[in-house]
C-alpha cells in the first residue's frame, strides 16, 4: 500500500496546486476588472442608470415698441421615451401608441433612428389629461417621460408672420453647421424672420434633470437639476396697432379689387425704425411650432403667390413712376433742367414716340407739375438729357441695387438699370436710348423691393439722410436689464443741394394736393407727400405702387405699398396707403376732417 | 457528539464555511429586498437562513455516524439517483428551457444538485478497490459507463452545467485513484477531438451561450446581456465597492439572477475587489482543507470522497465566478454556499459535513 500512498500524496499535491491556481486566476481577473478597468466599468454602470430629461428654455418673447406682447410661449408637454439598456417591451409600446395615437411602427422607427442619451420624442404638445395619465400610472409606462417644451405662440397668427418668422426642429444641415455653437439634435431653432436672425439671443440655455432609472426606465431618484435659462426678449420697432391696421387695410383692399398679393412697409424716416411690415398672402407661423401638417405645407407650397416669401424684402418689382423721384433729383442736381424750364408734352416724346399711359398731353409743364402729374414725356426728356450712366449713379446714391441691411434674412438686392448689366445678360449688349427712357420712368431693367421704395421716400422725407432700416429697438435679458440697444444708424446722405430736395418734396406734396393721388387724399387733415406708380408686368396686370410720407413739414412716417396685379397705383395702392396713414396719425374717418379748423 | 471528537473538529473549515454562509445571507438580502413586497422584504434571507441552520443541525447530528457507513449504501444510492433523475424527466417542472425541478409541497427541489453528491458517494464506493488498477480502456470503461448513465440523464434535462460537474468529479476522483496518466491524456486528447461532434448535440441556446462567451456583443440584448451587465457590476465596484445595498447594477435590476447564479457580481459591485478577494480566499481555505482532509483520510474511501467533494466545489467556484467575470461560459451552475437555493445549499452543507466527518476519523498519528 506504500506505493499507492506515495502516488496519492503526489497527485493530491497537484490537485492542491490546481486549486490555488484557480483562485489566483479568479482574483487576478477580478483585479483586472475592478482595479485596472474599474473606471471604465463605473462609467458604463452610470450610463445604465443615469438619464437626462432636458427642460427646454423658454424662447425670448417679442414685444412691440410700446411693450405690447406679440410673440410668446405657451406650456407644451411632449411624450418621450428614455433610451434604455434593455429593449422596451411591446406592451409598453402598444400602450403608448393607444394613448397618444401614434402607430407602433412609427414608434419603432423613432427608436431605431435615435442615438445618444436624450429622450426619444414620440409626440409633442399633448393634452394635460395625457400628461396626468402617464404621471399617475408610472408603472404602466416605464421609460416614458413627460418633457416640458414651451411651444411658440404667435398671438396674432398670420399678422406680422413674415417679420417674426417661425421656429421648427433643427434639420441635419443646420445641425452640421451649428454643432460648434452648442446646437444639438432635436433643438428648436428659428428658421425665418427675426426668429432666425436673433436665434442665438432668443434661445436661452436648456436645463434638465439628471435622473436615476431602473432597468425598465422607471425613474427612481433625481440626482440633480439645472434650471433652464430663458432667452432674451426683443423689443421691436413694430407698432402693434399700426401693424394690425396695415394688415387690415391690405386685406380689405385685396378683397375689394380681387387681387391676391401685396406688400406694405411703414417706417420712421428719421430713425430707420420699421413700424409695420405686411406681405400677402401670408402663413400661420404657429403651424410650424411642432411639426407642420403635410396638408398645410402643400397648400403653402402650391400657392402661386408664394405665401412664404416676405415680399417687402424679397419681392423685386419695377419701381414705375416712383422712380421719377430719383430721375428728378438727378436732373435738378446735374443742372440738366431748371425748376422753371417748361417742356412741351404733346402726348409723346419727339425723339422716340413714347408717351403717357393714357395718351393724354399736358402741354407746357415745369418740374413740379411734371412730378405731381407723373408726366412721362417730361421725365423721358430728363433721361435723355442725363443719360443712363448718371441715372445709375443717382439710383445707387439712393441705395438702390443693394440690400438695405435690414435685420431679416433673404433680402433681395433689386437692380439698377445700367450698361454692364445689359452687356452681361443680353446677346445684343448695346445700350439704346429707349432703354434710358424706360429707366427714367422706372420701367425696363430697374427692380426695387418695397422696402427699397420706402427707403427712397425716407431719404427725401429726411432731407437726404439714409438710416439703416431695423426691426429691433432693444434686446432685454430675462431679469429686465438691457442687453443691447439699437440706435439709429446713419448710412449716408444724398450728395445733392438742399434746394433740390426741397423741390422734390414740393412736387411730391402736390401729388396729394392736385396730382395723381389727390382724389384719395381730399380732406385728409395731415399734409402728405406721395408718389403713385404703375409697374409694367409682362405676366399679367400691372402692379400698383404708392409711396408717401407725412406730416409734410416734419415727417415721421413713410409708407410704401405695392399691390401685385392691382392695376394703376392710384386705384390699388393709394387706398391702402391712405388707411395706413390714417392709422399712423390717428386721423379717424375722412368725414371727420371738417372738425379740424 | 463525542467530546473526544469535538476537540478534533476542523474549526478552520467550519469558520470558513460559516463565513461564506454569512456573506451569502447578507448579499441575498441586498439583492432581493428591493423587489420583494415590504412585508416580506427578507423572505429570501429568512428562508435561506432557516435551511442553513436546519442543515447545520442535521450535519452535527450526522457527525455521530462514521462516514464509512456510506460505503454500504453506495449502489443503493446510485439506483436512487437514477430514479430521481428519471422522475425529473417525467414529473419535472420546467423553467428557462430546462426541466430541473420537482415540486415537493412548498419546496421545489432540484434533484440534479443532490445527484452530484450521491454520484461522489457511489463512485467512491466503486473506486474503493480500484486504486492503481485503472491502466487501460478496459479498466476504465465500466467506471465511465457507471458515471455515464446519470451524466446523460442530467444532460438530457438539459443541464449542461451539472453534467460538466459530473465530469469534473469523475476526472478528479480517477486522478486521485491513480489512473494511468497516459490513459488520462488520451481521453483528454480524444475529448478535444470530439468537440466539433459534441457541438451538434448542443441545444441552440447552449450554442448561443458558447458564442456569446467568445464575444458577448454578439447578442448584447439577449444572451450576451447577462455577461455584459455582470462585468459592468463587478468592474464598477472598483477597489472598495459601492457599499452594501448600494450597488446600482443590482439594486436597479440591470443585473439579472442577482441572488442566484450571479450573486458573485453583487459581491463584486457592493464590496469591491477587497470583498471579492476575501470571499475567494474563504473558498481557498475550504478547498485547501478539502485536499488536506483527503491526504489525512484514514481510508481510501474517505480519500476518494474528499477528493470528489473538493473537485465538485472547486469546479463550481471556477465556472460560476469565471462566468460572472466573462472568462467562463454561462452554464447556470450556482456558487456553492453563496447562491440562493435550497437544493444547492443542502448539498453543499452536507458535502462539507462529510469532509468534516472524514477529518474527525482521520489517521491517528502519535497518540
Amino acid at each position: 500500500m506504500g506505493d499507492n500512498e506515495d502516488d496519492y500524496t503526489g497527485r493530491l499535491r497537484v490537485l492542491g496546486g490546481l486549486i490555488v491556481l484557480i483562485i489566483a486566476v479568479l482574483i487576478g481577473r477580478a483585479g483586472y476588472l475592478q482595479v485596472y478597468e474599474g473606471e471604465y466599468y463605473a462609467s458604463l454602470a452610470d450610463g445604465n442608470r443615469i438619464r437626462i430629461i432636458p427642460a427646454s428654455a423658454p424662447r425670448g418673447t417679442f414685444y412691440d415698441r410700446n411693450g405690447e406682447l406679440l410673440v410668446t410661449n405657451r406650456p407644451g408637454f411632449t411624450v418621450s421615451l428614455l433610451p434604455l439598456t434593455a429593449p422596451i417591451s411591446d406592451d409598453v409600446k402598444q400602450r403608448i401608441s393607444d394613448l397618444v395615437h401614434v402607430p407602433v411602427e412609427e414608434i419603432n422607427e423613432k427608436i431605431a433612428a435615435h442615438n445618444g442619451f436624450n429622450p426619444i420624442r414620440i409626440k409633442s404638445d399633448v393634452t394635460p389629461d395625457i400628461v396626468s395619465i402617464i404621471e399617475e400610472q408610472k408603472d404602466n409606462y416605464p421609460g416614458v417621460v413627460i418633457e416640458v417644451q414651451p411651444i411658440r405662440d404667435y398671438i396674432y397668427k398670420q399678422q406680422g408672420a413674415h417679420t417674426f418668422g417661425y421656429v421648427s426642429e433643427i434639420n441635419d444641415e443646420e445641425l452640421a453647421k451649428k454643432k460648434d455653437e452648442g446646437y444639438k439634435s432635436g433643438d428648436i431653432i428659428g428658421k425665418f424672420g427675426l426668429e432666425k436672425v436673433y436665434d442665438k439671443e432668443l434661445r436661452g440655455a436648456d436645463g434638465g434633470e439628471q435622473v436615476e432609472v431602473d432597468v425598465s426606465g422607471k425613474p427612481v431618484a433625481i440626482l440633480g437639476r439645472k434650471d433652464p435659462v430663458p432667452g432674451d426678449d426683443l423689443v421691436l420697432t413694430i407698432d402693434k396697432n399700426l401693424q394690425l391696421a396695415a394688415e387690415k387695410a391690405v386685406d380689405e383692399q385685396l378683397a375689394q379689387i380681387h387681387a391676391s398679393a401685396a406688400a406694405a412697409v411703414v417706417m420712421n424716416p428719421q430713425t430707420g425704425e420699421i413700424l409695420a411690415m405686411v406681405s400677402r398672402p401670408a402663413f400661420d407661423p404657429n403651424a410650424f411650432a411642432h411639426g407642420i401638417s403635410t396638408k398645410y405645407w402643400n397648400q403653402l407650397n402650391t400657392n402661386p403667390f408664394h405665401p412664404m416669401d416676405n415680399k417687402t424684402i424679397t419681392g423685386e418689382y419695377p419701381p414705375g413712376s416712383t422712380f421719377k423721384i430719383v430721375t428728378g433729383t438727378a436732373a435738378l442736381t446735374e443742372g440738366v433742367v431748371t425748376p422753371e424750364e417748361k417742356i412741351l408734352d404733346t402726348g409723346h416724346h419727339w425723339i422716340i414716340p413714347k408717351g403717357n399711359s393714357e395718351g393724354e398731353a399736358l402741354g407746357w409743364i415745369n418740374f413740379r407739375e411734371a412730378l405731381a402729374h407723373s408726366d412721362n414725356v417730361y421725365f423721358y426728356e430728363m433721361g435723355n438729357r442725363l443719360g443712363i450712366d448718371r441715372l445709375e449713379k443717382y439710383a445707387r446714391m439712393f441705395g438702390l441695387g443693394a440690400r438695405t441691411g435690414i435685420d431679416l434674412p433673404y433680402e433681395a438686392d433689386g437692380l439698377v438699370a445700367n450698361r454692364r448689366y445689359k452687356e452681361k445678360n443680353f446677346e445684343d449688349g448695346e445700350w439704346y436710348l429707349s432703354e434710358t427712357f424706360d429707366a427714367a420712368i422706372g420701367q425696363g431693367f430697374n427692380l426695387v423691393t418695397p422696402l427699397q421704395a420706402a427707403m427712397v421716400m425716407s431719404q427725401i422725407a429726411a432731407d437726404g439722410k439714409r438710416y439703416k432700416p431695423h426691426l429691433v429697438n432693444r434686446i432685454v435679458a430675462p431679469d429686465g436689464s438691457t442687453v443691447k440697444e439699437f440706435e439709429p444708424e446713419l448710412l449716408s446722405k444724398l450728395d445733392v443741394p438742399e434746394n433740390v430736395i426741397k423741390l422734390v418734396q414740393d412736387g411730391l406734396h402736390d401729388v396729394t394736393k392736385y396730382g395723381t393721388a389727390a382724389s384719395s387724399f381730399r380732406g385728409f387733415n395731415i399734409d402728405i407727400a406721395g408718389k403713385t406708380g404703375t409697374a409694367e408686368n409682362s405676366h399679367g396686370r400691372d402692379h400698383g405702387w404708392f409711396v408717401a410720407y407725412g406730416p409734410f413739414d416734419n415727417p415721421n412716417i413713410v409708407v410704401a405699398v405695392i399691390v401685385e396685379q392691382g392695376g394703376f397705383g392710384s386705384q390699388s395702392a393709394v387706398p391702402i396707403g391712405r388707411k395706413i396713414l390714417e392709422a399712423a396719425f390717428g386721423v379717424a374717418q375722412p368725414q371727420d376732417e371738417k372738425a379740424d379748423k | 457528539m463525542n467530546k473526544k471528537y469535538l476537540k478534533r473538529l476542523d474549526f478552520t473549515l467550519l469558520i470558513a464555511t460559516v463565513g461564506i454562509l454569512c456573506m451569502s445571507l447578507i448579499i441575498i438580502g441586498s439583492a432581493t429586498h428591493i423587489n420583494t413586497p415590504s412585508d416580506e422584504r427578507y423572505w429570501y434571507v429568512q428562508r435561506q437562513g432557516l435551511f442553513a441552520l436546519a442543515n447545520i443541525a442535521l450535519a452535527a447530528f450526522l457527525m455521530n455516524f462514521d462516514y464509512k457507513m456510506l460505503q454500504g449504501y453506495g449502489n443503493k444510492l446510485y439506483i436512487f439517483n437514477i430514479v430521481l433523475l428519471l422522475a425529473v424527466m417525467i414529473f419535472g417542472h420546467s423553467a428557462l428551457g430546462a426541466q430541473r425541478w420537482i415540486m415537493l409541497g412548498p419546496i421545489s427541489i432540484q434533484p440534479s444538485e443532490f445527484s452530484k453528491l450521491i454520484m461522489i458517494i457511489s463512485l467512491a464506493t466503486v473506486l474503493n478497490d480500484k486504486v492503481g488498477k485503472i491502466n487501460d480502456l478496459h479498466d476504465l470503461m465500466p467506471i465511465a459507463l457507471y458515471v455515464g448513465v446519470p451524466f446523460l440523464l442530467v444532460l438530457k434535462q438539459p443541464d449542461l452545467g451539472t453534467s460538466l460537474v459530473f465530469m469534473a468529479i469523475f476526472f478528479g476522483m480517477i486522478f486521485a485513484c491513480g489512473v494511468n496518466l497516459k490513459l488520462l491524456g488520451g481521453i483528454f486528447g480524444a475529448g478535444i477531438a470530439m468537440l466539433p461532434v459534441l457541438w451538434h448535440f448542443l441545444k441552440d441556446y447552449q450554442k448561443m451561450r458558447i458564442m456569446v462567451f467568445m464575444d458577448p456583443n454578439v447578442d448584447p440584448l439577449g444572451s450576451g446581456y447577462h455577461i455584459i451587465q455582470s462585468k459592468i457590476a463587478i468592474g464598477s465596484g472598483m477597489l472598495f465597492g459601492k457599499g452594501l445595498f448600494a450597488g446600482t447594477q443590482s439594486q436597479l435590476n440591470f443585473l439579472p439572477e442577482n441572488h442566484t447564479d450571479f450573486i458573485f457580481a453583487v459581491v463584486g459591485e457592493e464590496l469591491g475587489f477587497v470583498g471579492v478577494t476575501f470571499l475567494l480566499l474563504l473558498y481557498l481555505v475550504v478547498l485547501w482543507r478539502g485536499i488536506q482532509i483527503a491526504r489525512e483520510a484514514s481510508d481510501t474511501f474517505g480519500r476518494l470522497l474528499a477528493v470528489g467533494i473538493t473537485s465538485m466545489l472547486a469546479f463550481h467556484v471556477l465556472v460560476n465566478v469565471g462566468m460572472t467575470m466573462g472568462i467562463m461560459p454561462v452554464t447556470g451552475i450556482p456558487l456553492p454556499l453563496m447562491s440562493y437555493g435550497v437544493s444547492s445549499l443542502t448539498t453543499n452543507i452536507m458535502s462539507i459535513a462529510i469532509l468534516m466527518n472524514i477529518q474527525l476519523r482521520k489517521k491517528q498519528l502519535s497518540f
